[in-house]
């Protein structure tokens, strides 16, 4: 059941709205919407009206990127990114929703991962060199690696090197982790899309295998199963006593992971684009750019970096258009104008929207090569 | 074929050519399939997509048979060759959900074809029938 307008605001913090329009500034889709206007001001100014109405058919209700870049700055810590969540649950009840990407297919593969009797086969990718285990303490979470690898080989994506490279590391750090079989998504673009149900069910079904696994720590490659993980499910799930961690979090904790590697080559120049949930969600933006430096490449930092950086432009695989391309293209030309040959990041998601735009573009300007930090990292070893 | 005792339906994406002329001629040879098979009817297969399909099974079908025109006779040019990758893509993607590989079959399909489509589906209800 949705909380209430009403409640929405007072939990949000809108209420104490200054009106200032300093999260108008900054908003990736205030600045790019392709037609029309919408801004995090107005749509606060419209659910403090009062008017349901206006506020559900705002068209930033569907398509913020909740990158948080608004409450970032906000002097009032008006919890905007929280506020759109809320209010999706509440239109969705009202029969609203937003438009679907790739035809609906990546929420489609996660409701039918709600079905308790699944039994996947995503295990495939594990080869004879890489060890796992059926008791080790630590879970590795590849998240929807195996299906994503399916879906975007087209892109210059890296899918499941990504994977493989975490369990390369992580086999060289001495860990030989469980991966589940039956591992589900992990809910987090139904939680921020409003679809409580499949989140719930995506949820329950997490904890129960981890439960069952005896795991006391997971390590994701992914910022959004880390932050769904670790803060999501203990707030609107159940709570679990379980460690997660992002991989570089680890990494960035292991002293002598530099030291197992003497005499690393000076590799160019690279710069980092930080993925919102591991950045400004949970305050992770140190660990990689040490990491990026330990892997021997000169980081040269985007105008908009850290607490500033700018989300790759599409979320929860809901409403791409003109707006969406534009973001990515602007991120793209920040990136390009570093003088950097590599873009490092370290979301899956972040490496598929900005090779999308890139691929698709007209534009005369040299590709540049967009990579994760663990597949950089595991060429260390 | 006689008629099975499937509970779960299974659904035909053909294109409006010669995948619905091919079950067309089947009919008119007055020949039978199971009941429990329903054809629809698409402009050209070039329209199906990997979410459509899933969708089909998350809503339970026991089967998915994709029936588009013989390989350089798609009246849409490429349509047949695009449903063939969205096939691929989408066997993988059932795969790694557990169904078998059976449930999803793909044809270029030409009017004299219908026994072969009649053996395809064959397949696809004893793979789609419960263990």
């Amino acid at each position: 059941m949705a909380n209430t307008l009403r409640e929405i605001i007072q939990k949000n913090r809108a209420w104490l709205c200054l009106d200032c329009g300093k999260c108008s500034s900054v908003c990736p889709i205030t600045i790019h919407l392709a037609d029309g206007y919408t801004s995090p001001r107005l749509l606060v100014e419209k659910a403090l009206s009062s008017e349901e109405d206006l506020i559900l058919t705002d068209p930033l209700l569907w398509s913020c990127l909740t990158c948080q870049r608004c409450s970032e700055i906000c002097p009032s810590q008006v919890e905007f990114s929280e506020l759109i969540q809320d209010v999706r649950v509440l239109a969705g009840e009202k029969g609203h929703s937003g438009s679907c990407t790739h035809s609906g297919m990546i929420q489609t593969w996660s409701r039918m991962m709600t079905d308790p009797e699944l039994h996947q086969n995503r295990l495939d990718w594990i080869g004879p060199d890489l060890k796992v285990s059926q008791d080790s303490e630590t879970v590795y979470f590849p998240g929807c690696l195996p299906y994503y690898q399916e879906t975007f080989y087209g892109l210059d994506f890296e899918g499941l090197e990504i994977a493989r490279s975490a369990l390369k590391i992580l086999n060289h750090l001495g860990l030989e982790p469980q991966v589940l079989e039956n591992e589900r998504c992990c809910g987090h673009d139904q939680y921020w899309q409003g679809d409580l149900e499949t989140f719930h069910k995506l949820a329950g079904l997490n904890l129960d295998l981890l439960r069952e696994s005896g795991a006391k720590r997971v390590i994701t490659t992914c910022p959004e199963c880390a932050y769904t993980l670790k803060y999501t499910y203990p707030e609107a799930a159940g709570q679990h006593n379980l460690e997660i961690l992002h991989l570089v979090e680890l990494l960035g904790e292991e002293e002598d992971w530099s030291n197992r590697k003497p005499g690393i080559a000076q590799n160019g120049l690279a710069t980092y684009q930080d993925p919102c949930r591991l950045g400004r969600f949970e305050g992770v933006y140190q660990q990689p750019r040490d990491l990026i430096g330990r892997a021997g490449y000169q980081l040269i930092e985007m105008d908009h970096n850290r607490r500033s950086s700018i989300c790759c432009g599409t979320s929860c695989w809901s409403t791409c258009g003109a707006g969406n391309k534009n973001i990515q293209n602007r991120r793209l030309s920040e990136a390009r104008s570093t003088g950097a040959e590599l873009l490092i990041t370290t979301c899956l998601k972040c490496q598929i929207h900005l090779n999308c735009a890139q691929l698709g573009s007209d534009s005369s300007e040299p590709r540049i090569q967009i990579r994760d930090l663990i597949t950089v990292l595991a060429e260390l070893i | 074929m006689s008629d099975q005792k499937l509970e779960k339906k299974v659904i035909v994406f053909c294109c409006n050519w010669q995948g619905f002329r091919t079950l067309e001629r089947i009919g008119a040879d007055r020949r039978t399939y199971s009941s429990m098979v329903y054809p629809l009817r698409l402009a050209c297969l070039g329209r199906i997509t990997p979410g459509i399909i899933l969708k089909t099974f998350e809503k339970g079908a026991a089967g998915v048979y994709l029936a588009g025109c013989p390989e350089s006779e798609c009246r849409h040019q490429t349509g047949n060759q695009a449903a063939y990758q969205v096939f691929q893509e989408s066997r993988a993607l059932l795969k790694l959900l557990g169904y078998r590989e059976e449930q999803l079959q793909f044809a270029f399909l030409g009017p004299d074809d219908g026994e072969r489509f009649l053996l395809d589906l064959e397949i696809i209800l004893t793979a789609g029938e419960p263990a």
